[in-house]
């Protein structure tokens, strides 16, 4: 067995309260690594593809990663892999801190939940084994009340993974909260929430050893050091809430469901304006010398962490400029368990929907904050109107008719972040043939758009292979798992990548193999999604973005013949 | 020509905007340095440092210094990491 790993998964039958070890080969360990890769990889092995991903038998996996314990900076990470509830496809999240820590100290790589409890559960995994208690009392609570609820229960040491009431209510866009952050997209939190499973509280003391620990302490502190530099300063100083003046400026910052790229009001909403007349303070996830978390007051003593997704969907999304409301409305979405870019998305769609006259909610209108809060609370709790839009865009749209198809702000299902694809187009690209739909972690394509190699809207064939090289990128960097915002103090960060695993597994492993092991993850997730019933007709943009120029800036406009002809020569360079 | 800042670069300089006579990039990278002191971390002679890109006029990124420049320009200078 290599260093750095357990070799075995924990497999736990919640609908028999029972569990076992399983082993994991070295080989496969290797192929996979860890996180995303090695979540998928379980997935397929327990033939989630086929399985209604609601269904008891459905496997959720909790993947840890060769690092997380380690001294390096930003490694203490762990995705939540499944079939995604909202699009039908492979969904892997992530999240930070010490979730991560714990769980591996468990004495196992990942953690595979199947069955479904017969009352609202915990499961409880400590020194003295694997067994689930009860937690009705948290029926309707917030993921933080839960987490601190069950830590007075069983001991502080304890780390604690939840959904909200969104979870239990099995919103398609649920996430599975700890320690504040989220792990966010495709509805992982409703997947726990159909298992009757309120959350997961770990206690570990087994630890994986390291091949070179003296070299390991070399690479940590040279990576913390360039953690401290310039090429973190966006996140360190404004945090990713920069993004919304810059986007802004480009025309890119998508605004009411998509009809602007530009917002008028977006300077009240940027953190340059926030920090004015609110106190904030930061902080970072654990084993992260970053600290990218910027944390705003908001009346009455609580805080809430602002980030450019949650302000693009909550904000310019919905057309919203009361500041107060946005992070009212982001607060929220952190209490009930959302995601908060496909609430955003789909409280936008719906009021586009309105102002049609295709659904009869006169209150839902642009710019209203308070229906922004109103909805927020009624998907959460699957009221009214909330039970359509609980179940994303996409199938609200369904349900609307009128082609409102087209308008729907989805890829695959999943709602698109706040990058405007026709002003970015080799995001588009990326957003077209993203495995779990429309995603900005795992196409990093905005990079290639925001530098001198592509023209931005008016993207080539030649845009393909960049794109191709961030979807990798993203791929070995969630499966090893280390932070994307440390991507910029990378000089070769495959052969840096290589250092870092040869460190702490011992093994041999070149540059050149993780490029192919990133390949062989991004396959994985395609693999999976053939299985699952994916058809060359899903990787597109809603037709909304293939036949209307932005309004304000005409050279913004892309076909969809440009758009199928970058497609199909992705796929052609993957060799599918 | 005009040069408008945003994010971190906007930050650091303590202004949003300002007028630059240069006839190329690096020229204008080279005023900026002398000008705006905080700037310099992230100018190295005539060249961004990576975390850094610059835009001319909204449309093209640009990063070679010898880019020229007419005095109706607008140079954007922002943040590179562009996501988040």
């Amino acid at each position: 067995m290599p260093f750095g790993y357990h070799g075995c998964y924990l497999r736990i039958d919640v609908s028999k309260g029972t569990s076992e070890y399983v082993p994991l080969s070295a080989i496969v360990l290797r192929q996979y690594l860890g996180g995303s890769g090695l979540g998928v990889k379980l997935l397929l092995d327990e033939g989630a593809a086929v399985m209604d991903p609601l269904a008891p038998e459905a496997p959720l996996v909790f993947a840890f990663s060769p690092l997380v314990g380690s001294p390096l900076t930003t490694s203490a990470k762990f995705a939540v892999v499944s079939k995604s509830p909202l699009t039908g496809r492979i969904n892997d999240s992530l999240a930070s801190s010490g979730f991560a820590i714990a769980g591996k100290r468990c004495g196992c790589d990942a953690i595979v939940i199947v069955g479904r409890a017969a009352d609202l559960s915990v499961v409880v995994i400590d020194e003295t084994g694997v067994r689930m208690e009860l937690a009705t009392e948290y029926r309707g609570a917030t993921c933080r009340e839960t987490e601190s609820g069950l830590k007075a229960r069983l001991g502080a040491n304890y780390r604690v993974a939840s959904i909200g009431p969104a979870g239990e209510h099995l919103v398609r866009y649920a996430t599975i909260s700890h320690d504040g952050r989220h792990a966010g997209r495709g509805g992982s939190g409703a997947v726990l929430g159909a298992k009757n499973i309120k959350a997961i509280a770990l206690r570990g003391t087994q630890r994986a050893e390291w091949a070179n620990p003296d070299e390991l302490t070399t690479i940590s502190k040279s990576l913390s050091k360039r953690s401290f530099g310039p090429a973190t300063a966006k996140y360190r100083e404004l945090g990713t809430a920069t993004n919304l003046l810059t986007f802004n400026r480009f025309g890119a910052l998508p605004t009411r469901n998509f009809q602007s790229g530009t917002f008028e009001e977006a300077a009240g909403l940027s953190p340059e304006q926030l920090s004015t007349t609110r106190s904030k303070t930061r902080e970072s996830c654990v084993s992260c010398t970053i600290g990218c978390e910027h944390i705003y007051s908001l009346g009455s003593g609580s805080g809430v962490r602002v980030e450019y997704e949650s302000l693009f969907a909550l904000g310019s999304l919905c057309g919203v400029s009361d500041a107060d409301a946005v992070l009212r409305a982001s607060q929220r979405c952190d209490e009930l368990g959302l995601d908060t870019i496909s609430t955003g998305g789909t409280i936008a769609f719906a009021m586009e929907c309105v102002e049609r006259g295709w659904l009869d909610e006169p209150w839902l209108t642009f710019g209203s904050a308070d229906a922004l809060v109103r909805a927020i609370d009624l998907i959460g709790s699957r009221q009214g109107i909330g039970n359509l839009l609980a179940d994303g865009s996409r199938h609200a749209a369904e349900a609307i008719g009128h082609n409102s198809i087209d308008f729907a702000p989805q890829v695959k299902g999943l709602e698109i972040p706040g990058y405007e694809p026709r002003a970015l187009q080799t995001m588009a690209l990326g957003f077209a043939v993203g495995a779990r739909g429309a995603d900005h972690n795992r196409s990093g394509a905005y990079e290639v758009d925001f530098s001198d190699k592509v023209d931005r809207r008016h993207v080539t064939l030649d845009a393909v292979r960049h794109a191709i090289d961030t979807e990798d990128k993203a791929a070995l960097m969630d499966s090893m798992i280390i932070c994307k915002f440390l991507r910029g103090v990378f000089d070769d960060f495959h052969a840096e990548a290589a250092e870092m695993l040869r460190s702490v597994t011992g093994w041999d492993v070149s540059a050149e193999e993780l490029r192919e092991t990133a390949k062989r993850i991004v396959s994985a997730k395609r693999q999976f999604n053939l299985l699952a019933g994916w058809t060359p007709a899903e990787d597109t943009l809603p037709e909304r973005f293939l036949s209307t120029p932005l309004p304000n800036d005409p050279e913004a406009s892309l076909s969809r013949e440009r758009l199928d002809s970058l497609v199909a020569e992705y796929h052609r360079q993957r060799g599918w | 020509m005009h040069v408008e800042f945003l994010g971190v670069p906007r930050q650091r300089a303590g202004i949003s905007e300002l007028e630059v006579q240069a006839n190329t990039l690096g020229q204008l990278l080279g005023t900026l340095a002398t000008q705006i002191p905080p700037l310099g971390e992230f100018i190295a002679v005539d060249r961004l440092h990576s975390s850094f890109v610059a835009n001319l006029n909204g449309d093209q990124f640009i990063s070679d210094p010898a880019t020229p420049l007419v005095s109706d320009d607008c140079v954007l200078i922002l943040s590179a990491d562009a996501g988040g």
